[in-house]
């Protein structure tokens, strides 16, 4: 802090009033100390005495030095950088220093930082954000980099607190979180990263024509092109006639597709699998010869003719399964007990699946002759039989009339709440020697802040924030004034299996 | 010791209208600088400046400071700067008149395009002016260093004086202080360098902070126990509103929990069997504190087993 000379002029008492530091002071702060003085006990009771209120001022002024002391760096070690207002971004007009290697993006060839990133470096003192060439102070920051349309406060609080403490933490992004279905496909996410921020793929326009379809296909995404042939079995018209009149037929269900402003690279093509037959090569009555697939359903310029699978069809079922001495005992105690289902007579004699459940049915009711009839012939009946289960799961089940529900029952069919947002994405701080932007893996949690003052998440929000985050653990960072805790659910099973 | 808390010391507020360097301007400008400055960030009061922070302890108003500090930003044990007021701290200061709260309008970048090529222009002279000024010091740092290791070197032979002159010539012939090395200041506060925005000064009625009735409950137990001397601040992990100090936070523990309820709310026995538990869990008492016809009745809960 500048003295305050009683000689002084108004520019020093300028300084005073706006915390500005003299050139000699800038200079000696290259040999300030970097330590943290260690707070003693609390006490109790004030008791008044001189002790007590000399240990106060003490702490007090400690207090005061500490928070009073100014950043001061050395211009070279600062990069340089600047607000933009309408993209909300922070322009890196310096090279970036270590901290590209976790925070940040490079988009059309300059270097962006985000608000509460660029915030987060002013106060750690390796950022000097400039706007209309006047550098802005850790204030100026706080009011015009935090907003609604940003990032909050809050949000920035709990920011803060993490990336103190080392954690990696990025803006959550909800269309880069991979379903379970691709999870399962071993799909690449490559390009669901930062999507916002990149300039949209525009599709080009396609006219309404057959052809049209499978040049829209492959404007998509190489990902969902991926997706459609894995889905292209050989279409085999068995039954050749009306189907192959079927070009009016549309294999999509969305046929306005076309003609609608093509929406963000996410629409998935869909298939209407029961206007396309597969061909059941396991079936008796099946062809020896495939006729080609319909034009649609293959890449423009190939061409494939007629298809004989008579030698493939000839090596079904016949490789001969080699077990391992184990696998042979395990089926031979297995098949012990077990009555193959065939080898009754009166199921052999049923032609088709319906008539099995026929006599299926029959079979119970013959069964339930023999029950009391004070029970059974009322409106309400017993919920089990003797003799009807074997195990104590089943019993439980038939005797459960309350149905137990599991977390994720229902869960699709949540829509996305306006109150409860996850906002970042947090991966742990001994991943970072090995962090890469462009593949950050599976986070380690995701944040999702909220205040005291604010309602306790209900069910319907806990769901629903955990199937937007699919498979990583969801947090909850609370904040009060400043002190941040941090919560999470977890999710629990009561045993009902009874051994 | 005693049983009740020994009689507190109140700061009188004079302390703040004691106006010590009284320039030849008028004394309202005196009187403006002695006020606290409170800006918003979104609908939070925040405090900047560290001769506020001072001036708003003094009256019995904590706060909490919620920035990285400047001396070891990548640690949470101690934050720095700002500190956030509660919105009934903030009231209170405005109440008192101790301050005037503002808020930077975003939209009101100034628009003089000659003011501001001004503070431009200004700031980088500022710039060039450092940087001539901390050339003289390195060079002189470096000459007293020099010096130093030069005689305890020689020290004191005959042939050290010219020696040592010769080095110093040297060094002031080929010293140089390159750009990159001058120290520059990132302000916390909002400098001098203003890029002069409007501030719109606000009353207490009118602040940016919602007013709801459990604010308006809570600023009045809030009252009141400033009054009574003792200093509160939050208290959401024990679940209460306030916790309440006998004496600064800094060198004292918390006897209280305050919850604000108002008289005619509701309140199901869990409840308060759970605070009840809470409190005694963490060896504090707990207050249930209700504001009542401009007095505040309070009730403390006490565990105790049935004689």
């Amino acid at each position: 802090m500048a003295d305050a000379d009683a000689s002084a002029d108004a520019g020093n008492k300028q300084s005073v009033y706006h915390e500005l530091l003299s050139p000699s002071e800038l200079f000696e702060a290259r040999s300030r100390s970097h330590k943290i003085p260690v707070r003693g006990q609390k006490e109790f009771l004030p008791s008044g005495s001189e002790q007590q209120s000399q240990r106060l001022q003490h702490s007090l002024e400690e207090h005061w030095t500490l928070l009073a002391e100014e950043r001061v760096e050395r211009l070279g070690n600062l990069v340089n950088a600047v607000w933009s207002p309408e993209e909300k971004l922070v322009e890196l007009q310096s090279p970036a220093g270590k901290f590209w290697q976790t925070m940040g993006f490079s988009e059309r060839g300059k270097q962006y930082l985000q608000p509460e990133e660029a915030l987060y470096l002013m106060e750690c003192g390796n950022v000097q954000v400039f706007y209309r060439d006047l550098p802005l102070s850790i204030q100026d920051g706080y009011e015009r980099f935090l907003s609604s349309d940003t990032v909050t406060l809050h949000q920035y609080q709990v920011f803060g607190h993490l990336k103190r403490l080392g954690y990696v933490v990025n803006r959550f992004d909800p269309s880069s979180v991979s379903s379970t279905y691709e999870r399962q496909l071993n799909l690449p996410a490559s390009d669901k990263q930062k999507k916002q921020l990149k300039r949209k793929r525009s599709q080009s326009p396609v006219s309404s024509d057959k052809h049209g379809i499978s040049t829209e296909e492959k404007t998509t995404s190489e990902a969902h092109n991926e997706l459609a042939e894995t889905s292209k079995l050989p279409a085999d018209l068995q039954e050749p006639v009306h189907l192959a009149d079927a070009p009016e037929r549309t294999w999509w269900m969305e046929e306005d597709v076309q003609q609608k402003h093509p929406k963000t690279q996410t629409a998935a093509p869909r298939w209407d699998f029961s206007s396309i037959s597969f061909p059941d090569l396991g079936s008796r009555r099946r062809s020896e010869r495939l006729a080609s697939p319909h034009r649609s359903l293959l890449p423009e310029n190939v061409d494939v003719g007629e298809c004989d699978v008579s030698r493939w069809l000839g090596r079904l079922n016949m490789k001969q399964e080699k077990l391992s001495r184990r696998d042979m005992e395990r089926q031979r105690e297995r098949d012990r007990y077990r009555r193959d289902v065939n080898s009754d007579r009166e199921v052999r004699r049923c032609r088709n699946w319906a008539e099995y459940s026929e006599l299926m049915e029959e079979r119970r009711r013959r069964r339930r002759k023999h029950r009391p009839e004070h029970l059974w012939e009322r409106e309400e009946t017993p919920l089990t039989q003797p003799g009807q289960c074997t195990s104590h799961r089943e019993l439980l089940d038939q005797i459960g009339i309350i149905k137990s529900s599991t977390f994720s029952e229902g869960l699709s069919r949540l829509s996305p709440s306006d109150q409860w947002k996850i906002s970042f994405d947090v991966y742990q701080p001994d991943t970072v020697a090995e962090f890469k932007k462009s593949h950050p893996g599976k986070p380690y949690t995701r944040m999702c802040v909220c205040s005291f003052a604010g309602p306790v998440p209900d069910l319907h929000a806990v769901k629903q924030l955990s199937f937007q985050s699919q498979d990583v653990p969801v947090t909850f960072a609370v904040v009060d004034h400043g002190d941040i805790s941090f919560y999470c659910f977890k999710d629990f099973k009561l045993p009902t299996d009874v051994y | 010791m005693d049983g009740d808390p020994a009689v507190m010391k109140v700061p009188r507020s004079s302390s703040v209208e004691v106006k010590e360097d009284m320039d030849t301007k008028s004394e309202k400008q005196a009187t403006r600088d002695a006020l606290i400055d409170i800006s918003f960030c979104g609908s939070t009061p925040m405090l900047w400046k560290v001769s506020d922070m001072k001036k708003c302890r003094s009256e019995g108003v904590i706060g909490a400071l919620v920035g990285s500090l400047a001396r070891q930003p990548r640690q949470n044990v101690r934050l720095g700067r700002p500190l956030e007021l509660r919105p009934e701290e903030a009231l209170l200061l405005l109440e008192k008149e101790k301050s005037t709260a503002a808020v930077r309008l975003d939209t009101q970048d100034c628009e003089d395009e000659e003011a501001h090529s001004e503070a431009v222009r200004l700031y980088e002279a500022g710039l060039e002016s450092s940087y001539q000024e901390q050339c003289v010091l390195a060079l002189e740092d470096k000459k007293k260093t020099l010096n130093r290791v030069m005689n305890e070197k020689e020290n004191g032979t005959e042939g050290s004086g010219s020696a040592v002159r010769e080095r110093l010539e040297a060094l002031d012939q080929s010293f140089s202080f390159p750009w990159s090395a001058m120290a520059v200041q990132l302000c916390t506060a909002r400098s001098g360098f203003s890029h002069c925005p409007e501030e719109r000064s606000f009353h207490s009625t009118d602040c940016p902070m919602p007013r709801d009735e459990h604010l308006n409950t809570r600023f009045s137990v809030y009252r009141d126990l400033r009054n009574k001397g003792y200093y509160l601040t939050s208290a959401g992990k024990f679940g209460g509103d306030f916790l309440v100090y006998p004496g600064d936070p800094l060198r004292f523990h918390a006897h209280y929990i305050a919850l604000c309820v108002s008289l005619d709310e509701e309140m199901p026995v869990c409840d308060i069997l759970a605070i009840a538990r809470l409190g005694s869990n963490v060896k504090k008492t707990v207050l249930l504190c209700s504001p009542q016809e401009g007095d505040v009745v309070y009730s403390s809960l006490q565990w105790s087993s049935m004689v």
